[in-house]
């Protein structure tokens, strides 16, 4: 429990990013409650305490350091190399949230320069970021952006003193037990093996040949919808893995397929049950899923 | 005397270096930007239609208007390729509102977060959290998610069309939510309905206006820089039909003419990583007031009329396009045709080579995307983004436009009030 729960002190820095988790935690409908239990003294858009001159000048400590963007040592922010920046305010604060999937593990950024950039903990996969000493005082919520939601969530946990569970990468399992596959209104077309064919339709499932990641990637993208109402695979889209380290991979717009079976399997099916199981499921013919849900749209 | 200033509550940071004579009049500005990413090398190698996932993450504010460039660059390629490609009116309505929804919100920010903060600052004011903004801006993100899936960066329109399949319970629930943005833009921003908006625009009385709208400009009245910030009233809108319009100066004017120089790059010795973007070899604006001017808006007309590319009308300007933005949004979810196919499978992009453009008018003005193609990998992607025409850095003897709009400024602090009415974005201008 912090020692002022009443108003939680947040630094917002960001290292290199498009800003794109800023304006996905701008989205939470919820921001007036959090603003009245938090303070920011220094954040990249909202009105705070401290300007990025100011905050490179004092390096305050804080309650909760927030990370958006990817890593690079000689990166600066109002003329301060992160280098320096980075753990100067994270030595400083008690709990440090790693913010998307750049912040976490080097993300979209990272394909740009491979050899200088990486999230604040993990590169990719590897542990060897710049914090990784602090480690247990970090919390990372991948994703490109992260839920606005995902955010809000951690910081209460924080404030009200409650034990987050953390996978490998440190993601709250809250969030990230399940699969974006979870909750995908398409569910019964994947188990009954029924592909969606092309895009541009509410029927079939998009992991057959479209390109969906969401049997594979950690997330509570449809669990938690995006702004309240969709999701990448609810709107048609497939999902693109994009919480995971391995975040972004090519071909995003189809399967890759082995003897037309794709060749990543669901998360935790071994590829010879998964055959068996495949082969019995499209043995059936199962009309109501070969049909389109709304005959007359008009 | 040269002073910097780190201009910061921007979309990610910027330097401006000013000259001022000894009463502290801003004789000169040089814009620097110091933040690389990359984007268009990220891109190269890549399946072109990765480029639907990456480019929107160009910009946290504006993803959205990558996106549509990217995909409308691709149908582009097809075509030229000699392939045909189908778009129903549906799949293009559809791309149409989820754009207008990013430009809506982006301007509600820039209003509250930018513009009344920032001017009630300078004034000894401090402005609260503008959570009424805030949460009406994601109102309208929550329209574009409808149809989008998500946003930021949602990657639902592919070449062919969309990949969502809309029922008429979306479109209802848009229009639910559009018709509580117009409240908003009626009863906080505007203080007045919008004809009587449209009338204050025409008889030049937009500065007794009761909303937030006016408050800003009255702020801008006490600071004496209403009527300052004129630039060179060059006005370019390339983006919609492909058909580029030039007005004051040039007209029918083509992609072609677009360049892009990069003297003032660190690459050629310079000290910014943003290159200019040029028509004809001349900066122009592009924006909101662009738009205006173009599409010969009544009101907006009438005040550069009289203000000419003033801070008052430039302002006015993009509170204008929320108005009739909302308007066209209407207009296209009324008229959405839910039995026409959200997308027409083309050929596989394996088969495609060739070269192609997708332009754009995203919130800040014209933006371009243009990549060559060979059997659907990207060879090479080059981005043109709104923001380096409006904050290209040129020299004394020729600035760019917002160098220009703030040469004569009072005090640097005034200039940087001026130099934020266009909407700066530094992540968008690197890229």
């Amino acid at each position: 429990m912090l020692s002022n729960p009443a108003r939680v002190k947040i630094i917002w820095l960001q290292g290199i990013t498009c800003n794109g988790n800023t304006h996905s935690f701008l989205n939470d409908p919820a921001l007036g409650n959090f603003l009245e239990s938090a303070e920011f003294i220094h954040h990249p858009l909202l009105p705070c305490k401290n300007t990025l001159k100011e905050l490179v000048k004092k390096l305050p400590k804080s309650d909760i350091l927030i990370f958006e963007g990817a890593y690079s040592a000689s990166f600066e922010r109002a003329g301060m190399a992160m280098e320096t920046l980075l753990p100067a305010l994270a030595s400083k604060t008690s709990h440090i949230i790693s913010l998307g999937s750049c912040a976490s593990f080097g993300g979209i950024f990272k394909e740009g320069n491979p050899e200088q950039i990486s999230g604040i903990v993990f590169d990719k996969e590897e542990e060897k970021g710049p914090l990784r000493a602090m480690r247990e005082k970090v919390i990372t919520l991948s994703g490109c952006p992260a839920h606005p939601k995902w955010l809000s969530f951690v910081i209460d946990m924080i404030v009200s003193g409650k034990r987050i569970a953390l996978d490998e990468y440190r993601r709250p399992k809250e969030l990230y037990g399940y699969l974006v596959h979870n909750g995908c209104l398409r569910n019964e077309y994947f188990e009954w093996k029924v592909d969606s064919h092309h895009f541009g339709t509410k029927e079939g499932c998009l992991y057959y040949a479209q390109g969906c990641q969401g049997p594979f990637t950690h997330g509570s993208c449809n669990k938690i919808l995006w702004n309240e109402v969709s999701s990448k695979t609810r709107s048609g889209t497939p999902c693109v893995g994009c919480t995971e380290p391995t975040f972004p991979k090519s071909n995003l717009f189809s399967t890759k397929t082995y003897m037309s079976i794709p060749s990543e399997m669901p998360l935790g099916i071994p590829k010879r049950s998964y055959l068996a199981l495949a082969g019995a499921a499209k043995s059936f013919h199962i009309k109501r899923l070969e049909e389109r849900l709304i005959d007359d749209n008009a | 005397m040269i002073t910097h200033e780190l201009i910061e509550r921007i979309e990610g940071e910027a330097v401006l270096d000013f000259k001022t004579d000894k009463s502290g009049v801003v004789q000169d500005a040089n814009i620097r930007f110091s933040h690389f990413r990359g984007m268009e090398a990220i891109l190269e190698g890549r399946n072109a239609l990765d480029a639907l996932v990456i480019t929107p993450r160009v910009c946290g504010i504006c993803g959205h208007s990558h996106l549509i460039a990217t995909v409308k660059m691709i149908e582009n390629v097809y075509r030229n390729a000699g392939v045909s490609i189908r778009i129903s009116d549906k799949a293009n309505a559809i791309r149409q509102i989820t754009l207008s929804c990013e430009l809506i919100q982006n301007h509600i920010k820039w209003l509250y977060l930018v513009m009344l903060h920032e001017s009630a600052k300078m004034l000894g004011e401090e402005p609260g959290v503008a959570l009424k903004a805030l949460y009406v801006s994601s109102q309208v993100n929550q329209l574009c998610a409808l149809f989008s899936g998500q946003w930021p960066h949602s990657s639902y329109a592919l070449p062919g069309g969309v990949t969502c399949d809309p029922t008429h319970i979306e479109v209802m629930q848009a229009l639910k939510i559009l018709s509580d943005v117009e409240c908003f833009i009626r009863d906080e921003v505007l203080g007045c309905d919008v004809d009587a908006f449209a009338q204050a625009m025409e008889h030049n009385r937009v500065l007794s206006l009761t909303g937030d709208f006016g408050t800003v400009l009255r702020n801008f009245e006490r600071l004496g820089v209403l009527e300052q910030g004129k630039s060179h009233s060059r006005f370019l809108v390339l983006g919609d039909t492909q058909e580029i319009i030039v007005h004051s100066q040039h007209s029918g004017a083509i992609a072609e003419n677009v360049s892009e120089d990069s003297s003032q790059t660190f690459a050629e010795g310079g000290n910014t990583y943003a290159k200019n973007a040029l028509y004809n070899g001349e900066f122009f604006e592009t924006g909101p007031l662009a738009r205006a001017l173009v599409q010969e808006r009544t009101g907006i007309s009438a005040l550069h009329r009289l203000y000419g590319d003033s801070a008052l009308t430039r302002i006015t300007a993009r509170v204008d396009e929320m108005v009739s933005l909302c308007a066209e949004v209407r207009e296209l979810l009324m008229s959405l045709d839910l039995s026409q196919p959200s997308f027409i499978t083309p050929p596989s992009i394996e088969s495609i080579s060739g070269e192609g453009i997708g332009i754009v008018e995203a919130p800040r003005g014209s933006l371009i995307h243009r990549a060559t193609i060979e059997k659907g990998k990207i060879v090479s992607y080059t981005i043109i983004t709104p923001t380096q025409w409006n904050l290209g850095n040129g020299t004394s003897m020729i600035p760019g436009i917002a160098q220009k709009a703030m040469i004569g400024a009072a005090s640097t602090a005034k200039a940087s009030l001026l130099f934020r009415t266009f909407d700066v974005c530094s992540v968008c201008t690197t890229h």
